[in-house]
């Protein structure tokens, strides 16, 4: 009895993964607005019986989007793709190498973690055409190569890693309706806006919902806070000066745009809840003030992505919409945007793997995520009518009207300061700890990794 | 399913293969040495624990050694340092406020656990539901501590103003007429919070223990006590505590080690933030977010010294109390 049921799981667990391969979500061929040419010319590589484990950040929604994606890679070439995802990727890629089994790619979201990996020589370097292509294809190609060019562990810089998908987190978001009722309407100033945020206090209301919790990573929504208001109070060369630590953590400027941020967080008349719920309130949380009645607060700073967190049946461009973070008009810096993206990385070579990087540069990889939700993609290269609905295309609008485009500083500084002391100083500078103090201890960390 | 079907085969492997290694190879030693028996009698023992002394070797001793190794080494792994480890961490804040919350959390933890235990076996033991009571009072121990910090982290959940509350801690505070409050931001206090968590698990192991203890002091000594006109309390003041004085000790001393070794509940609930940091959740905050594999052994290496003394004494008195 025993044996045969011991049997009759294995039998089964095998056959689960052979079935694991899943319907493609659009027939191909069928919708003229996808570039199916690109989707048949995958079919020349043929990985028949061919592994690949992926890991990476997304879980939930975004694994089953991904998931969709891979499934044209597997029907293509005849690949077997594992993808396996969620929080702790950070921890997980570094146990993973460091203990010799690394998936064959993985997802990063932190250019810095990535160029740590390349200089231990855990990446495998792409080919040079890669750059050359996305030189050409990519929106602002230079630059996607630039943040994902490291040095190699003997000190030569290569291109490692392909941004795939994108995130624009200059955004503020908002309920129509709630401005409407009111009477405000969308600034297009930085000044305009604390303008509004006045009006609103001074009709009864309170103007922004903060929340800085996020579990293990709590603190990081103020830091993408500091990297705006630094790139709307400084020019741009200030901005990579102070994420390379060539101007101090407690430069005068890093401080003034920390203070900045307070004009916000730390005026209890600002935020929902006052300001000692700032530091505690969980960011997924936080948004949802926009949706009460009456509405706990009126305006919210957060990335493209934050509409996952939607309650289901929220009308992205009906019951919430966002505007571009405006930047000061008296100050002449045009209108930067900050972004941040995920960067695919080979950390164990294979022609599957090798395969799969190219398979991110068809249109049809963007496309079949794009037709879908939470996609944005500075690939010039894919139809625009793909696009979902109007909301990813004015996110795209908002990428590509940047004066200046910046990465997510936070995500390129160490992680001991970008995933560590400056989430700790902002949160410690939420709770009433001052400017100076949050910045020189952030700067004493930094140089003391150096 | 996958997965099952692993386990499965992992567990049986497992369990099959240490009976069989028991089995086979004291058969093999009784066919070697069938003539002398009792130069077999001396190799038996090392032969059964063989298994464990490799195991312990290699997934202890072995690792320790390499931490002491690349606490002296830069944050790759590669090149030696010196003591520049151990100088950062003299200097580093956030060590300071680490060491200062292991030792709150040294004194007041097992502290509160074991005295508590030790009202809870007094008690439960002359009540008619002290069963009841007792399964109820042990079942946290069942819950392991992430699981337990989430639970814990909703009770002390706090929503702005003008959301309803639903952290319970915030609910009872509010119904007794109090404003609601974010409750883990403000340090000592949130620090006690955090406390409180490992002191709900860790009183019913100390419940537990303290009770087998209690029941095995000799009824004699007790009826004399009472002959004698003392009350309950002076009987159990007196009398019975020390009598158990060594278990509370060796209770008291594990609790100890568990809390010098505390993580996940700080992890998971503050990360260390607004005050909170522990040295295990710095080591690693240093291995994983940092990268930085020197600072992070040279925290271990602390950690493991602190542990050290601790664990040796249980041990001695562990070795006394069966003697």
């Amino acid at each position: 009895m025993k044996p045969s049921f011991l049997m009759r799981a294995v039998v089964i667990s095998l056959l689960a993964g052979a079935a694991q391969a899943e319907e493609l979500k659009f027939a191909p061929g069928v919708d003229a607005r996808f570039h199916w040419d690109s989707y048949e010319a995958l079919k020349a590589t043929d990985l028949q019986g061919q592994r690949l484990t992926i890991d990476g950040t997304w879980a939930g929604v975004d694994k089953a989007l991904f998931e969709s994606v891979i499934a044209y890679f597997e029907a293509a070439t005849g690949a077997e793709v594992e993808y396996y995802g969620g929080d702790g990727l950070e921890q997980r890629v570094l146990i993973d190498v460091e203990a010799g089994s690394p998936p064959g790619i993985a997802i990063i979201p932190q250019p810095g973690l990535a160029a740590d990996l390349a200089k231990r020589g855990k990446l495998t370097p792409l080919p040079p055409t890669t750059a050359d292509w996305l030189r050409e294809n990519y929106a602002a190609g230079q630059s996607w190569v630039d943040l994902a060019t490291f040095e190699g562990p003997d000190g030569t810089p290569a291109l490692y890693g392909f941004f795939y998908k994108v995130e624009v987190k200059s955004l503020v978001w908002y309920v129509p309706e709630n401005l409407e009722d009111a009477g405000y309407s969308v600034p297009d100033s930085m000044e305009g806006l604390k303008a509004l945020s006045d009006q609103i206090i001074a009709d009864g209301g309170t103007p922004w919902c903060i929340g800085l919790g996020s579990g293990e990573a709590t603190g990081w929504p103020a830091t993408d806070w500091v990297e705006d208001l630094m790139l709307r109070n400084n020019p741009p060369q200030d901005y990579d000066a102070w994420v390379a630590n060539e101007m101090p953590f407690d430069d005068p400027k890093v401080i003034a745009a920390i203070e900045d941020f307070g004009s916000f967080a730390r005026n209890d008349a600002y935020v929902a809840g006052g300001v000692e719920a700032v530091g505690a309130t969980d960011f997924r949380d936080s948004v949802k003030g926009l949706f009460t009645s009456p509405p706990a607060c009126y305006l919210h700073h957060q990335a493209s992505f934050i509409p996952s967190f939607f309650s289901e049946g929220t009308v992205v461009g009906q019951d919430a919409d966002f505007f571009y973070f405006p930047a000061y008009e008296g100050k002449a810096l045009g209108n930067p945007v900050l972004g941040s993206g995920t960067l695919f990385v080979i950390t164990e070579d294979s022609p599957a793997a090798k395969a799969f990087m190219r398979f991110l540069q068809s249109p049809i990889a963007h496309e079949i995520w794009m037709a879908q939700s939470g996609f944005l993609t500075p690939h010039k290269g894919v139809n625009p009518e793909t696009y979902s609905d109007m909301t990813a295309r004015k996110m795209g609008d908002v990428l590509l009207g940047a004066d200046t485009f910046r990465f997510d500083g936070s995500d390129l500084m160490p992680g001991a300061i970008g995933a560590g002391a400056f989430w700790t100083g902002m949160v410690d500078y939420a709770a009433g700890k001052e400017a100076a103090a949050v910045a020189a201890d952030i700067q004493r960390t930094w140089d003391s990794i150096k | 399913m996958e997965q099952v079907g692993a386990t499965a085969v992992t567990v049986l492997i497992g369990v099959f293969g240490c009976t069989g290694y028991y089995f086979l190879s004291n058969r093999m030693l009784d066919r070697i040495c069938r003539a002398d028996v009792l130069r077999c009698n001396h190799i038996r023992p090392w032969l059964f624990m063989l298994p464990a002394l490799v195991l312990m070797g290699l997934y202890l001793l072995y690792p320790v050694f390499v931490t002491l190794c690349l606490s002296f080494m830069d944050a790759e792994g590669d090149h030696f340092v010196g003591a520049a480890n151990y100088l950062w961490l003299m200097q580093d804040a956030k060590f300071r406020e680490s060491m200062l919350n292991n030792l709150m959390w040294l004194v007041v933890v097992p502290a509160a656990s074991t005295v508590l235990g030790l009202i809870a076996a007094g008690v439960t033991d002359r009540i008619r539901w002290g069963n009841f009571a007792k399964a109820m009072i042990f079942m946290p121990m069942a819950i392991s501590f992430i699981g337990a910090a989430v639970i814990w982290k909703l009770v002390y959940d706090y929503r702005p103003d003008g959301e309803e509350q639903i952290g319970l801690l915030n609910a009872v505070w509010t119904a007794m007429g109090g404003q609601a409050q974010v409750w883990l931001d403000s340090p000592i206090l949130n620090s006690v919070l955090l406390m409180v968590v490992l002191i709900w698990i860790q009183t019913g192991f100390a419940m537990v223990i303290l009770t087998a203890a209690l029941r095995g002091i000799s009824k004699d000594i007790v009826e004399a006590a009472v002959l004698d006109g003392a009350s309950p309390v002076q009987v159990f003041l007196r009398i019975k505590i020390p009598q158990i004085g060594g278990t509370i000790l060796v209770v008291w001393t594990v609790i100890t080690v568990t809390v010098l070794k505390v993580f996940d509940i700080v992890l998971t609930m503050t990360n260390g933030q607004w005050g909170t940091q522990v040295l295990a959740n710095l080591m690693f905050d240093w291995m994983f977010r940092g990268n930085d594999t020197g600072r992070a052994s040279t925290v271990a290496i602390v950690i493991m010294l602190m542990v050290t003394p601790v664990m040796i004494w249980n041990i001695r008195n562990t070795l006394r109390e069966v003697r």
